[in-house]
């Protein structure tokens, strides 16, 4: 090109960091939406315990209810799963004699409709009114942008070639 | 932020290059913004799971995991444990390892029969 050597090169750096700072971004954000759904999911899991408790008159029996954090295993009930425990019960070991699927909380959470379908950008014009009331004002143009879809372009404004 | 592009350049190159640089402080401000939401993020939410009266409304699993030919293990363990999954060439096994305190797991109360 007519650039002098070092303007070309210069202009080659700020396009490795360009597409450096696109790759972090699309991390941040969906790291971001994740953290959304989660708050939501959360807040409206105590609502909806607490309106529970409200109608019953009393708490569920300890027995019945987990407390979070926690993970799942799932499995075939056909599963033959030998399970070794330390004395101590700090280590485990657990060997399945078929497939089993390990699940997060967060993700019962979004089983069990607690994130107002945002985790699949599927969401109701109720489920997103509520949903953007129970995340801080800042936030509510994500929550919005996640009611269609993932979140692509919030925020990046001017930068029309973000797929490029 | 101005650069010296030497005499002899095509004016498409010049805009080029500000583009870029424009696109570049673009993007710097953007990601900032995303950093500082996802730091409140961060905050909001632990100060909600740590708040004792949320900890008063836990999950009811029997509920909401509703599972007719699945098995359901629930695990709770303490914080920093490890857990490890086998290649599934190798056979189908999950390890646990605490350092913090004893691990928990029991079966989904839905079905009463014990496994482990």
């Amino acid at each position: 090109i007519g650039l002098p050597t070092n303007s070309a090169q210069e202009c080659q750096s700020l396009e490795v960091e360009r597409q450096r700072r696109l790759e972090r971004i699309k991390q941040k954000q969906s790291q971001l939406q994740e953290l959304i759904l989660q708050q939501i999911a959360f807040k409206r899991l105590v609502q909806r315990n607490r309106s529970a408790e409200q109608q019953a008159g009393r708490a569920p029996p300890p027995n019945s209810v987990i407390n979070l954090p926690f993970i799942i295993v799932n499995t075939s009930k056909r599963t033959v799963i030998d399970c070794s425990i330390s004395n101590d019960k700090f280590e485990y070991l657990f060997n399945f004699d078929n497939m089993f699927e390990i699940h997060d909380d967060v993700e019962v959470l979004k089983r069990m409709g607690m994130s107002c379908g945002l985790e699949v950008g599927c969401c109701s014009p109720e489920d997103l009114k509520e949903a953007r009331t129970l995340v801080p004002r800042a936030l509510e143009p994500y929550v919005t942008e996640m009611a269609t879809g993932p979140i692509s372009n919030v925020y990046i404004t001017g930068a029309s070639s973000t797929n490029g | 932020n101005i650069q010296w592009l030497g005499n002899h350049i095509d004016g498409a190159s010049v805009s080029r290059y500000q583009d870029l640089q424009k696109e570049v402080s673009d993007l710097t401000q953007a990601e900032e913004k995303l950093d500082e939401l996802i730091t409140k993020c961060n905050l909001q939410l632990r100060l909600l799971t740590e708040d004792t009266q949320n900890k008063k409304y836990p999950l009811d699993l029997r509920k909401s995991f509703d599972s007719p030919d699945q098995l359901v293990m629930v695990i709770r363990a303490p914080p920093e444990t490890e857990m490890q999954v086998s290649e599934p060439c190798e056979g189908y096994q999950v390890s646990l390892k605490s350092t913090q305190g004893p691990i928990d797991v029991f079966l989904c109360p839905e079905d009463s029969s014990g496994v482990c």
